[in-house]
């Protein structure tokens, strides 16, 4: 299975400037050598001169159409790696006509033109400066056109408002329309070299026992497509129509039981570790916070395609209920769409629990002692940490305690694998703070999106100050989060570049909201969202179903904000260390956005990027433990931090007070922003 | 530079003379592998026009900063600390340019110069070429996507808006194509 950048949301990264770099070369070079470096060949279609055009053109779609059909067949790709192109006809159709009236006025496409510039044809040159501007025109325009209605469709969802579906092969099946599109292809270059013959333009290859076998060699390639699976050959698009075979050939692998997976396999395989194997828990959310089999995750029916998309013939699917029924719809389902990975539990939890779980002294048959061996083993495995031990009969003797809270604090970062396992559980609630459209593309299942922006606003006369508690828990009450669940946010990043977004320190900022509620139970996500998708864990663009909760607000203030009065005291009796979070210059005073320049005296520097490696994600404990040894050697020393506006200081003091330990942090909420505009307040350069 | 006798014979340095252009099938069937190694390795197909429409924003936002980031098209493409240039499409774009240059190079075909009808003027040939690219940058936009996104990478996936586009642009180039034949009259 290939993995492409699109699949795998890499295409900002520098390997995929890389290769798209690579490959326009190669496109370009291939240009230039059909002869396409001149308008005048490239014109030469229109008049029925010389067909080049056409050829180049219809030979390459061809060939890439059989290419990427045959790479879907073969399962060497996935559709959902492959972007495709929405359909908007009146966009699309307008679209068309006015470039190919560009097309034949200038003799240039914007590819061609590109080449066209580097074979020093001064037309080209000024060509692509119109279509510079004509892209800056459409800007300009665009609103009005879309006002008046004259951009009815959309083709770009982030662009046009409503999303458009790709939708190919015009309803026909694909192997269908490719033999067809084929066929007519075929029939065009006879066609164009008929035409080059009569316009005396050339027509050499007319007949030629060349053009007849590439000819023949595609119709060939074409047909043979209606040999293989069916399933797979839908490009980019959901459902598919199913048709008759695939139909049957359902029926046949259900009938031959190879959709089935005996329960003490799958306990083998996970006791293995088998790191490709996902195991999915269909039933309640309760019934899955309730008991589980370990390592599975929980996705409700509804959302089983878009939160299986990643792992589509991909390693093993393993779907289970109490029974058969539900989840024997649902791998039906996913058979229809194409996997062939997709397995039910035979008999389901229940089956798993009676003949795996069930201690051997419980059974009405004697058990051979390697037998009773592996059920002890799986035992220990399944119930070691198993949030409550499943309420039936069999299990009254189970050793397992009852339900109980966590009674430490989780840790301030957990990884992907400690969310996924807990995905489904109503208690644990996610927030994603990346930015609406990013969330709505693609986001952990059941997760809710936050702009980290509105726990903020201005209090006091002073702006982006943390919201007094009771606005904090309004919030809190729309997200559906009650006071005991469990909430861990995700932020966003991108893998190998660093500070693209606020990464870090947008959760930590909402995490001092979290603790100026009174929240306990929260985390961070380390590595942010990209940490999820490099796991390959599900995603879904399925909003969550939300009911709203009533958070009361902490009454009494929060122990860690202070004001400027506060950090006056502790600058003029040195009673903490002040630590700065700004980068470098603005410290030192040689950049400022403020009224004034420098830095609170006695404070020092630690720049809140120091505490970060690429990919915004903080660096290892042992790392930040050394820094800030060396800046504050006791833990129960009084450390101040503080920034410009509060929201760097907020990942400092999420370092010190939850990762590091240190015992007596406070935050200077209003920051540099706030003292450099008090005339009062003492400030050195 | 493109010597003739006053035949109009190539002149005797044959070394100088550029070398026929490929098989147009060949080169056909190898431009269809590139687009198959595109699909396969980005996950998507050719590109061309966004290139141009990335310069242009980017030109907007050095004139009129702040200006592309509320507006309705661009606006989109904004994002905080990245530059507008940064983008794979960008990249394919200034590959197309060497790549060709590569090639052109080698064939000996860099013939600086405005490519025209004998019988028609320079600044004339200019003129259409200028609106014709005004016109196919902005279609490029509507459409979203050109000869290369549409046409090429989407009809290769059988997609029914990219068909369109390809017969439309057909269509339009023939129904425009008598008003400009002038300028290729020799």
């Amino acid at each position: 299975m290939i993995d492409t950048y699109f699949g795998t949301e890499r295409l900002d990264t520098p390997g995929a400037m890389f290769a798209a770099l690579v490959i326009g070369m190669a496109f370009g070079f291939v240009l230039e050598r059909a002869g396409f470096g001149s308008s005048r060949k490239l014109a030469g279609i229109f008049y029925f001169k010389d067909m080049t055009v056409l050829k180049v053109m219809f030979t390459a779609v061809i060939t890439a159409m059989l290419g990427l059909s045959y790479a879907l067949a073969l399962g060497w790709i996935s559709p959902d790696h492959v972007y495709a192109l929405p359909t908007v006809y009146p966009a699309q159709i307008a679209g068309g006509l006015l470039f190919g009236v560009g097309f034949v006025m200038s003799g240039w496409c914007p590819g061609t033109g590109a080449v066209g510039v580097a074979s020093g044809k001064l037309d080209a040159v000024v060509f692509l400066m119109g279509v510079v501007l004509g892209s800056i025109g459409f800007n300009e325009v665009f609103g009005a056109m879309r006002a008046v209605g004259l951009v009815p469709g959309t083709h770009d969802s982030a662009v046009l408002g409503e999303p458009a579906e790709p939708q190919s092969a015009f309803g026909m099946s694909r192997p269908l329309f490719a033999l067809l599109f084929t066929f007519m292809a075929v029939g065009a270059f006879r066609l164009a070299e008929w035409a080059e013959r009569r316009t005396g333009g050339g027509g050499k290859y007319l007949g030629s026992p060349f053009l007849r076998a590439m000819s023949l060699a595609m119709v060939v390639f074409a047909a043979a497509l209606f040999l293989l699976p069916a399933d797979s050959r839908s490009v980019a698009s959901g459902a598919t129509p199913v048709s008759g075979t695939s139909q049957s050939a359902l029926l046949q692998s259900i009938e031959a039981a190879e959709d089935h997976i005996e329960p003490e396999e799958l306990a083998d395989r996970l006791v293995g570790g088998e790191a490709d194997l996902v195991l999915v828990d269909v039933r309640t959310p309760a019934e899955y916070a309730a008991f589980r089999i370990r390592g599975a995750i929980h996705v409700p029916l509804p959302d089983l395609p878009a939160a299986l998309a990643p792992y589509k013939n991909r390693g093993t699917i393993v779907l289970y209920s109490n029974g058969m029924t539900h989840p024997a719809q649902a791998r039906d389902l996913l058979a229809q769409m194409g996997y062939r990975n997709a397995y039910l539990l035979t008999d389901g939890l229940t089956g798993f629990a009676e003949r795996c779980l069930k201690p051997a002294s419980l059974r009405g048959e004697p058990l051979s002692a390697e037998a009773a061996a592996k059920v002890k083993a799986w035992r220990a495995f399944f119930l070691a940490d198993a949030p409550t031990a499943p309420r039936t009969a069999g299990f009254a003797q189970s050793p397992q305690p009852a339900a109980s809270m966590p009674a430490q604090r989780i840790p301030g970062l957990i990884d992907a694998h400690w969310l996924a396992d807990r995905l489904g559980d109503p208690t644990v609630r996610i927030i994603d703070l990346r930015a609406q459209p990013k969330y709505n593309k693609s986001h952990i299942p059941g997760a809710v999106c936050l702009n980290p922006e509105s726990f903020r606003g201005v209090v006091g006369g002073i702006s982006s100050m943390l919201l007094p508690a009771d606005l904090l828990a309004r919030h809190m009450s729309l997200m559906g989060i009650r006071p005991t669940d469990t909430i861990v946010l995700v932020y966003g990043n991108v893998p190998g570049e660093t500070d693209l977004g606020n990464g870090v320190r947008d959760a930590t900022l909402v995490g001092m909201g979290l603790e100026r509620l009174g929240h306990v139970n929260w985390a961070i996500l380390d590595g942010g969202f990209a940490a999820w998708t490099a796991e390959k864990l599900p995603v879904t663009n399925a909003l969550p179903d939300v009911t709203a909760s009533q958070y009361s607000p902490a009454s009494q203030p929060d122990g860690f904000t202070v004001d400027a009065a506060y950090v006056k005291s502790r600058v003029d009796d040195h009673g903490a260390v002040i630590i700065d979070t700004r980068p470098a210059d603005f410290y030192r005073g040689e950049k400022s956005d403020e009224a004034r320049a420098g830095h609170i005296p006695g404070a020092v520097n630690r720049p809140f990027k120091e505490d970060l490696q690429t990919g915004e994600q903080l660096k290892s404990l042992a790392d930040l433990q050394a820094a800030y040894q060396a800046l504050v050697p006791s833990k129960d020393s009084q450390v101040i931090v503080h920034c410009r506006t509060g929201h760097q200081a907020s990942q400092t003091f999420f370092v010190l007070d939850r990762l590091l330990g240190y015992k007596n942090v406070k935050w200077y909420d209003a920051s540099w922003s706030q003292w450099a505009a008090r005339p009062d307040l003492p400030v050195t350069r | 530079m493109n010597r003739t006798n006053p035949e109009g014979l190539p002149s005797a340095d044959l070394d100088n003379q550029p070398l026929p252009y490929w098989n147009p099938y060949v080169a056909g069937l190898l431009l269809g592998a590139t687009l198959l190694a595109s699909f396969l390795v980005l996950g998507a197909g050719l590109g061309a026009s966004a290139g141009p429409a990335r310069m242009g924003a980017f030109l907007e936002q050095c004139i009129l900063p702040g200006h592309v980031a509320k507006s309705d098209y661009f606006g989109h493409w904004v994002e905080e600390g990245k530059s507008l240039l940064n983008y794979y499409l960008v990249f394919m774009f200034a590959g197309v340019f060497f790549g060709g240059l590569f090639s052109a190079i080698l064939g000996r075909r860099i013939r600086p110069g405005v490519e025209r009808g004998k019988a028609f003027g320079a600044s004339s040939r200019l003129l259409l070429a200028l609106c014709g690219g005004v016109l196919v940058g902005f279609a490029s936009r509507l459409a979203n996507g050109c000869t290369s996104g549409q046409a090429l990478s989407g009809g290769a996936m059988l997609l029914n808006g990219s068909l369109a586009f390809m017969l439309s642009v057909f269509a339009g180039g023939y129904l425009a194509a008598w008003f400009v034949r002038r300028q290729w009259n020799d």
